[in-house]
């Protein structure tokens, strides 16, 4: 019986001296003790653990019924009496053995965890594993950091709840997990916050490092992925409840962190205390600063400890690295925070305020380019369009010459026909404005706008241009020309689009012509011979095909290609007609001035 | 105390363009004669109230004081335009309209929309000099400021007039004209270059160089200077042309550029110029690592420049001592070539180095796979298994008890 086999070992042990314990009866000590376990001597088990005459036995010994004791926890239900009785053994084997011992024993248990197991055991054994650590003396601050590394290890690979029924549902454990362990770490914060009061000289820098990076870690994972706003119908929201407590820890452990943090980005890095500083700095840390960056100025945790002096177009110019990081992710979760810490950065700021000089930074260009990526390629529609409002808001921000060099920029680097009738519509509202208002803009008439007139009356590939491809573009540009034409007197020829005609009539509305006919006549052509093969047996030679989760895509029918070749047409059309009205308005306002002149 | 009300009575209007918008009082004047200079690193201890008196700031919270570079744009014009009044010692009360502190936006979440500020500061800078880079290799003090808030990018045609010291005896006076990132074709130490890039025009200052940024182990027999010799030099940037941004050159531009840039590179790494040689090779890089829109032809030639780029540039790095940077530049490299030996040699060796040694060992087998010969790769192979041991060994005995116990159980 199991019972009598424990007792047996243990009055044989209780006659030995420490020393002379050998490694047979920790054997029989563990088999013993297990089968008690298992085969529901809980009790007895207890009370043997509990007996004060056990104590040097359990001490030495104890470490080895973990494995078993957590299994049997697990085992039991939750009304069982048996598994009161594992707790309390549980409970007491964290008061009683060797902290060295058991705390190895604690994380190996962890660490053999996997899927859904994870989180129910870490939470079970973070209550023993505090106690054991509190009461370690050397290697302390190794051990803590080994055990946060380790729980947060096994996190790691679980998915991060998402939506509200996600959060509610907390299938894997982890938002309530989570909580746990940033709990469990406190009285090691408050340990720091307390030596450090106590003397300034406290320098347990190993201590500090560990948890700093514990705080780090935890900014990647879970809360870069998680979703960090207010969320109608859940009042203690996990995920926010844990990202102020991580900051409210980090900036009790270096409470020069955060400015630290932001503002030396464009040197070396900041002066950390200690090199290993520097290397958390550098490896996987932009993720995590990014995530900081976001909950401070998004969701405004920890603000309070941030200066508020410096001026909103510093605090841009500190974010874009951050801005950067997220904005080149492919996850909605990332992509959306980047978004949202960017406008936040620009509504801080005054339009036309950006001096141009910001965009001699290299990431004031890439980030705009990021922007472009995110709104012709992302596939989440909402990311799509905020994306662009962000654009807008960058454009606004910037004076009068940061325009000018953004709109250069982006018409150079987009690649995008819709983008760039985008920025040529733009371009369009300041020249409005630099004609209207009494203000002297030299980067919206005479030689500069020129200059970049060049780049947008034009046809990228001249008569051979793909209308249909480029027909935003085109219209966009086409259009501007017809307000500069009615708006700009030639006597007054303050955008000098007068003086460009002839360029313009070369690079842009000739070959428009010439491209608009050859387009016309093949589309025309297409339909004609199309309408005539209907009539005969439909050949299925297809020249290729297109599969879309694993089903191939029906062929269009003779109806629908005919649709879509008179909808090209259509367009063309459209532009024809523009490009009339166009040329018949500098015609009138050259006769008019040929009139006036004779 | 004085309050917000006094201000507005009494406070001296200190704004350049006498709007009120930032009104001052001196509660105790400072020390010394000079104020600040544009670019000097102040540091500022201050409370700051909004006008209904509540409290929204104090770097006494912190128990630090407050650190900026003055008339930088790095802090709202209030306090570019305040603390420049301000000597040294001096504690003073500032009144701010909207407009010189938050504007219509107001600052999320203490400061409303069109609030007026009201500051107590304290000037408590020790230093106003400049450390240019924060590692006190490159320090700056402005005798004469410049103009504008243009500064001279790398690649920029810049035209100086500049005269070095070396304990106390001049070593050097010229006026020079040449490109940021290659002063040492005339003579020029890095140092210089680098603090170009933050000078703007017209501007006088005196620059004193560490070694790393001055000639370094090399030193400058020409000039009878010697290995890591700290250097003076008073420099005075007449003029400069900015060199093209990135993205206003087309590919064809940038293959011809990078075909020179190379060139230029590799002749100053021969001569050890690692610092001026990254100028170079990252030129590659930043032109067309993300250059779309290649034809097949150019996007051969983009490969290849960026394939010898990386290896070089992890090359510099690793005698640089900047490990992290070497393993990123060797892990581009493989990304383009993923059997390249130098590549994951260099990874290897940077590896080493900083003491990832099943990692580095890996990176020398791969070696072998590809090139069985490379008896380097062998011998490191050994060095890796070595150290490794090594770190074995201590963590061991770290946990010797626990270790013995086990081992005994398991004896049995």
């Amino acid at each position: 019986m199991a019972v009598d086999e424990l007792q047996a070992i243990i009055q044989r042990c209780q006659i030995l001296e420490e020393a002379d314990f050998k490694g047979e009866d920790f054997n029989l000590f563990q088999v013993a003790g297990q089968k008690c376990l298992e085969t529901g001597y809980a009790a007895q088990l207890l009370e043997v653990i509990q007996n004060e005459k056990n104590k040097v036995i359990v001490k030495n010994m104890g470490w080895n019924l973990i494995s078993p004791l957590v299994r049997c926890i697990f085992m039991y239900k939750h009304e069982d009496d048996k598994r009161e009785h594992c707790l309390k053994i549980l409970d007491q084997l964290a008061q009683l053995c060797n902290p060295k011992e058991l705390f190895l024993s604690l994380l190996e248990q962890i660490e053999q965890t996997s899927g859904e197991q994870v989180c129910q055991t870490v939470m079970l054994l973070l209550q023993p594993l505090q106690t054991v650590l509190l009461k370690l003396q050397n290697k302390k601050a190794y051990s803590v950091g080994l055990s946060l590394a380790m729980i947060m290890n096994q996190l790691t690979p679980l998915p991060v709840p998402y939506t509200k029924q996600q959060i509610q549902e907390d299938k894997f454990g982890l938002c309530q997990c989570c909580n746990a362990v940033v709990d469990f770490a406190k009285p090691f914060v408050n340990e720091i916050v307390k030596n450090t009061e106590e003397s300034s000289e406290y320098n347990d820098m190993e201590l500090k490092e560990e948890l700093l990076k514990f705080c780090m870690k935890s900014l990647k994972y879970p809360l870069l992925t998680a979703q960090l706003e207010q969320i109608e119908g859940i009042e203690e929201h996990p995920f926010r409840h844990f990202a102020t407590e991580i900051i409210v820890s980090a900036i009790k452990i270096n409470h020069k962190l955060i400015p630290l943090v932001f503002l030396h980005r464009k040197s070396r890095g900041p002066q950390w205390e200690n090199q290993d500083f520097a290397d958390i700095e550098r490896k996987n840390s932009a993720d995590s600063l990014a995530c900081l960056s976001y909950l401070m100025f998004v969701q405004h945790f920890g603000i309070d400890c941030f200066p508020v002096v410096f001026s909103p177009s510093y605090l841009l110019q500190c974010n874009m690295t951050h801005i950067e990081v997220l904005l080149k992710r492919t996850e909605e979760s990332m992509l959306s925070k980047g978004l949202d810490l960017f406008e936040s950065c620009l509504l801080r700021m005054e339009d036309d305020g950006l001096l141009h000089q910001y965009l001699e930074f290299r990431d004031f260009i890439n980030v705009p380019q990021d922007l472009v990526k995110i709104m012709t390629l992302c596939p989440i529609e909402h990311l799509r369009k905020k994306s662009l409002n962000i654009l807008q808001l960058f454009i606004d921000k910037f004076d009068t010459e940061g325009k000018y060099t953004l709109f250069r920029c982006l018409l150079k680097t987009s690649n995008h026909a819709g983008v760039e009738g985008y920025i040529i519509k733009n371009i369009k509202d300041q020249i409005h404005l630099s004609l209207t208002k009494a203000c002297d803009n030299t980067w919206f008439t005479g030689l500069h706008l020129i200059s970049l007139l060049d780049l947008v009356l034009l046809l990228p590939e001249g008569a051979e241009t793909d209308l249909l491809q480029n027909s935003d573009r085109i219209m966009a540009s086409l259009n501007l020309l017809r307000y500069l034409v009615i708006t700009d007197c030639e006597s007054d020829n303050r955008t000098g689009v007068w003086t460009m005609l002839a360029k313009i009539e070369q690079n842009f509305l000739k070959p428009l012509h010439v491209g608009l006919n050859m387009s016309k006549a093949h589309y025309e052509a297409e339909i004609k011979s199309k309408k005539e093969n209907r009539r005969e047996a439909h050949s299925s030679n297809t020249v290729c095909s297109v599969t879309v989760s694993g089903e191939k895509v029906p062929a269009m029918t003779t109806e629908m290609q005919l649709q879509v070749l008179h909808s090209a047409l259509f367009t063309f059309d459209l532009i024809e007609s523009v490009l009339a009205r166009v040329e018949e308005l500098i015609e009138l306002k050259i006769k008019g001035v040929m009139d006036d002149n004779s | 105390e004085v309050q917000a009300a006094a201000l507005a009575e009494r406070g001296e209007d200190i704004t350049p363009a006498q709007d009120r918008g930032v009104l001052k009082i001196i509660k105790r004047p400072g020390s010394e004669d000079e104020s600040p200079m544009i670019g000097d690193k102040v540091y500022v201890h201050y409370k700051g109230k909004l006008a209904n008196g509540k409290k929204f700031d104090s770097s006494r919270d912190r128990n630090e004081p407050f650190v900026f570079s003055l008339g930088k744009g790095q802090v709202i014009k209030a306090w570019d335009i305040g603390v420049a009044t301000m000597k040294k010692g001096e504690i003073c009360y500032l009144l701010c309209k909207p407009e010189y502190a938050y504007g219509s936006a107001g600052s999320a979440p203490k400061i409303p929309s069109n609030a007026t500020l009201f500051f107590e500061a304290s000037n408590a800078s020790e230093l106003a000099r400049e450390d240019l880079f924060e590692d006190g290799g490159i320090i700056r003090r402005i005798k004469r400021k410049g103009e504008g808030y243009s500064n001279p990018n790398e690649g920029a045609t810049v035209e100086i007039h500049l005269e070095g010291f070396c304990g106390g005896t001049r070593f050097d006076c010229k006026d020079v004209k040449f490109v940021v990132g290659e002063g040492e074709d005339h003579d020029i130490p890095i140092g210089i270059d680098k603090a170009l890039e933050k000078m703007q025009r017209g501007e006088q200052c005196i620059l004193y160089l560490g070694p790393r940024y001055g000639f370094g182990e090399a030193g400058k027999p020409k000039y009878g200077i010697q290995a890591n010799a700290e250097l003076v030099y008073e420099v005075t940037l007449k003029s400069f042309e900015k060199a093209k941004e990135s993205w206003e050159m087309d590919t064809k531009e940038k293959l011809e550029q990078a075909a020179i840039v190379k060139e230029k590179g590799t002749m100053y790494f021969k001569e050890g110029k690692y610092l001026q040689a990254v100028i170079q090779y990252g030129k590659i890089v930043s032109w067309l690592e993300m250059e779309y829109g290649l034809s097949e032809k150019e996007s051969k030639a983009s490969d290849s420049f960026l394939l010898a780029a990386f290896l070089n540039l992890a090359m510099c790095y690793l005698k640089l001592r900047e490990y992290t940077k070497a393993v990123e530049c060797c892990d581009k490299a493989l990304g383009l070539d993923q059997d390249n030996e130098k590549g994951l040699y260099r990874r290897g060796e940077a590896r080493l180095l900083m003491n990832e040694f099943e990692l580095a060992k890996c990176d020398f087998q791969k070696v072998l796979e590809v090139n069985p010969q490379n008896k380097a790769a062998k011998s490191q192979i050994s060095v890796c298994q070595k150290k490794t041991k090594e770190h074995n060994e201590r963590d061991r005995r770290i946990y010797a008890n626990m270790f013995t116990k086990f081992a005994e159980r398991d004896a049995k």
